[in-house]
């Protein structure tokens, strides 16, 4: 069933898409990042195995913009024109990797694409149509990359000065990964999009949304993701903190596993606070678009089913 | 096997690591493949940073694979170079590393614009293609072998790049623009890809008597000129006056090469032109600042980073 076929009310339409924007921003930025270790890998075969894993995200992220161009947008409002303050990236996916620190892309690729593989099994049964479809494909690529991430970890581990590399990749990047797991702020619908018999209007602009944790609440009752984010949040923990840990890697969850606000970066990405190495992505990529004076952005492959 | 005996023998495909070929064989093999295999390495560093400035998602995504395939290319030829028995792959990319490996003069020019990218991608990429068609009948088989897989993808690249480019050639009066700035700076570089004439050549004769050069460099650069002039002018081109391009019969085309800087040239072939040296010792550090890693995974054959990762294929 195409999404435009779903009567959405604007509360409905708020959810979905907030959804929708959480799982592509962090899938685009993410695949941004890993690109830039092509050509720079440690191995030529490293090399290979990470640009694979970089255009896989990059498809994922495609099949979920795709999801939002349905619901009236187009590539140029999702990415090459949007307000950069609007991604809803987690800040995992948007540090920069300090230069030569493979056990940063091995790290985040693993606290990543664990709390991926969960958020999908949850969307495996969304009451929405069209992302149910989409989570297979995904779902069979992912479980490649968290095996990728975890044979690295487990070979760097082993020895010592990998391992400090990998307590150091942790410590950085362990509270930007709890970001993940934050309710997203709504981004207001785009005045482009509002149907024209007004639906969704009331969500032009800011003053008039609700906040992170009233829609985080509508995407679950409306089942658009099954489980809660705090459920998926502790589902995580219980996976990657004895896995790191069984490497001699701590983190900083206290003894009791309970998770604090504290923990977590005050710019996380899902409320729209950003660092500033994200504005500085930002221009980069958006670069040749706004030097060449586009207005559409090239389509050359198939759209996805 | 003695040299006259190979002489004697070459043709397509007929050396492989079976036989007992002689050093001056398998050193001229060597240098050949390893030159190759640097310029797909460096042609990838130079054009890897248009993978973030790619100005839509599929081209992204286009260009990262590109790039990607270009790396493959370069692990492919280094095992095809490795199988005569005169240098390691390791020992070839320290030599790249350390700028004793000598690559592609056009990889040695920075690229700014997006513009730039269909002069690789298009005019390098598919003089390239028609260099290494004809290699599919090197005498030396692993090499042949490994021109099938690249010329198959570089069949996709080449159209990447067309596309590229027809999209900017259609595009505003200042993508045009662009474009054409582009193409007037590169073009007598493209020209040169093929090196200086064959009685300038120092390489060729052992080469080609031994059946691992199919073609002479003035075949090949005519072969390109008489299908890339009408390309280039198709898309709205101008061709620069300089060097002199002159049409010399039915769609033939021969250009006047002493109005190209060979001097320039052999500066870059050496080395030892200032932006390529900039590319070389930057992509070193690049290099260097993984060696900690390459040290932690030394000895490991089953694990990743080795050549039977799983997601080389």
């Amino acid at each position: 069933m195409a999404a435009t076929e779903i009567e959405l009310t604007p509360d409905q339409r708020l959810a979905l898409e907030t959804e929708l924007r959480t799982l592509a921003d962090d899938e685009f930025v993410l695949a941004e990042r890993y690109t830039e270790w092509q050509v720079h890998a440690p191995t030529l075969e490293s090399d290979l195995a990470l640009a694979n894993i970089a255009q896989d995200e990059l498809g994922h992220a495609r099949l979920w913009y795709d999801l939002l161009e349905e619901l009236g947008y187009d590539e140029t409002d999702l990415l090459w024109e949007r307000d950069p303050d609007t991604f809803r990236h987690a800040t995992l996916s948007e540090l920069p990797f300090p230069e030569g620190e493979w056990a940063d892309a091995i790290v985040r690729s693993y606290l990543f694409d664990v709390a991926e593989g969960l958020r999908l099994e949850s969307l495996e049964e969304s009451a929405y149509p069209a992302i149910a479809d989409r989570v297979g494909k995904i779902q069979r690529e992912e479980g490649y990359h968290t095996e990728h991430a975890e044979n690295w970890l487990e070979r760097l581990a082993t020895d010592d000065e990998g391992g400090d590399h990998l307590q150091a990749a942790v410590d950085r990047l362990f509270p930007h990964a709890l970001a993940l797991f934050v309710p997203t702020e709504p981004v207001p619908f785009g005045a482009e999009t509002v149907s024209g018999d007004g639906a969704g209007s009331q969500y032009t602009d800011t003053d008039a949304l609700p906040d992170a944790a009233t829609v985080e609440e509508t995407i679950v009752a409306e089942g658009y993701r099954t489980d809660s984010l705090a459920t998926l949040g502790e589902r995580w923990l219980d996976r990657v903190v004895p896995t790191l840990e069984s490497h001699g890697l701590r983190t900083p969850v206290p003894a009791d596993g309970e998770i604090t606000d504290e923990l977590v970066p005050d710019a996380c990405g899902r409320n729209g606070r950003h660092t500033d190495d994200w504005d500085t992505l930002y221009a980069d990529f958006t670069h040749t678009y706004r030097e060449l004076g586009r207005e559409d952005a090239t389509m050359i492959m198939d759209r996805p089913e | 096997m003695d040299v006259e005996t190979v002489k004697e023998r070459a043709g397509p495909r007929e050396f492989s690591p079976a036989d007992d070929m002689p050093e001056k064989y398998r050193k001229a093999a060597t240098r050949m493949i390893q030159f190759h295999a640097n310029s797909e390495i460096m042609g990838a560093y130079l054009e890897k940073p248009f993978i973030r400035q790619a100005p839509s998602i599929d081209r992204k995504l286009a260009f990262s694979a590109k790039v990607q395939d270009e790396i493959g290319h370069g692990q492919l030829l280094y095992r095809a170079a490795e199988s005569l028995g005169i240098k390691t792959r390791e020992e070839m990319l320290d030599e790249l590393a350390n700028g004793e490996g000598k690559f592609l003069n056009c990889f040695h020019y920075p690229m700014e614009s997006w513009a730039e990218v269909p002069m690789i991608a298009f005019f390098v990429d598919g003089a390239a293609m028609r260099r290494q068609a004809t290699l599919k009948s090197s005498s030396w088989e692993p090499y042949a072998h490994a021109m099938d897989k690249v010329c198959f993808e570089e069949g996709f690249h080449v159209k990447h790049g067309e596309d590229i480019m027809a999209r900017m050639a259609t595009g505003s009066r200042k993508e045009q623009q662009m474009l054409q700035d582009a193409f007037d700076e590169w073009w007598p570089r493209i020209i040169q890809f093929f090196g200086p004439t064959d009685d300038k050549s120092t390489h060729h004769d052992f080469s080609a008597e031994v059946g691992l050069k199919q073609k002479t460099n003035d075949e090949l650069r005519n072969a390109f000129l008489d299908a890339y002039v009408p390309k280039a002018k198709s898309y709205g081109l101008e061709i620069p006056e300089y060097p002199r391009i002159e049409e010399v019969g039915d769609g033939e085309y021969h250009v006047e090469e002493d109005d190209l800087d060979w001097d320039e040239f052999f500066t870059v072939s050496k080395n030892e032109y200032e932006p390529g040296k900039g590319q070389i010792d930057s992509r070193k550090a690049a290099q260097e600042a993984v060696d900690w890693v390459r040290d932690t995974i030394e000895g490991d054959a089953n694990l990743p980073g080795s050549q039977a990762a799983p997601a080389a294929d």
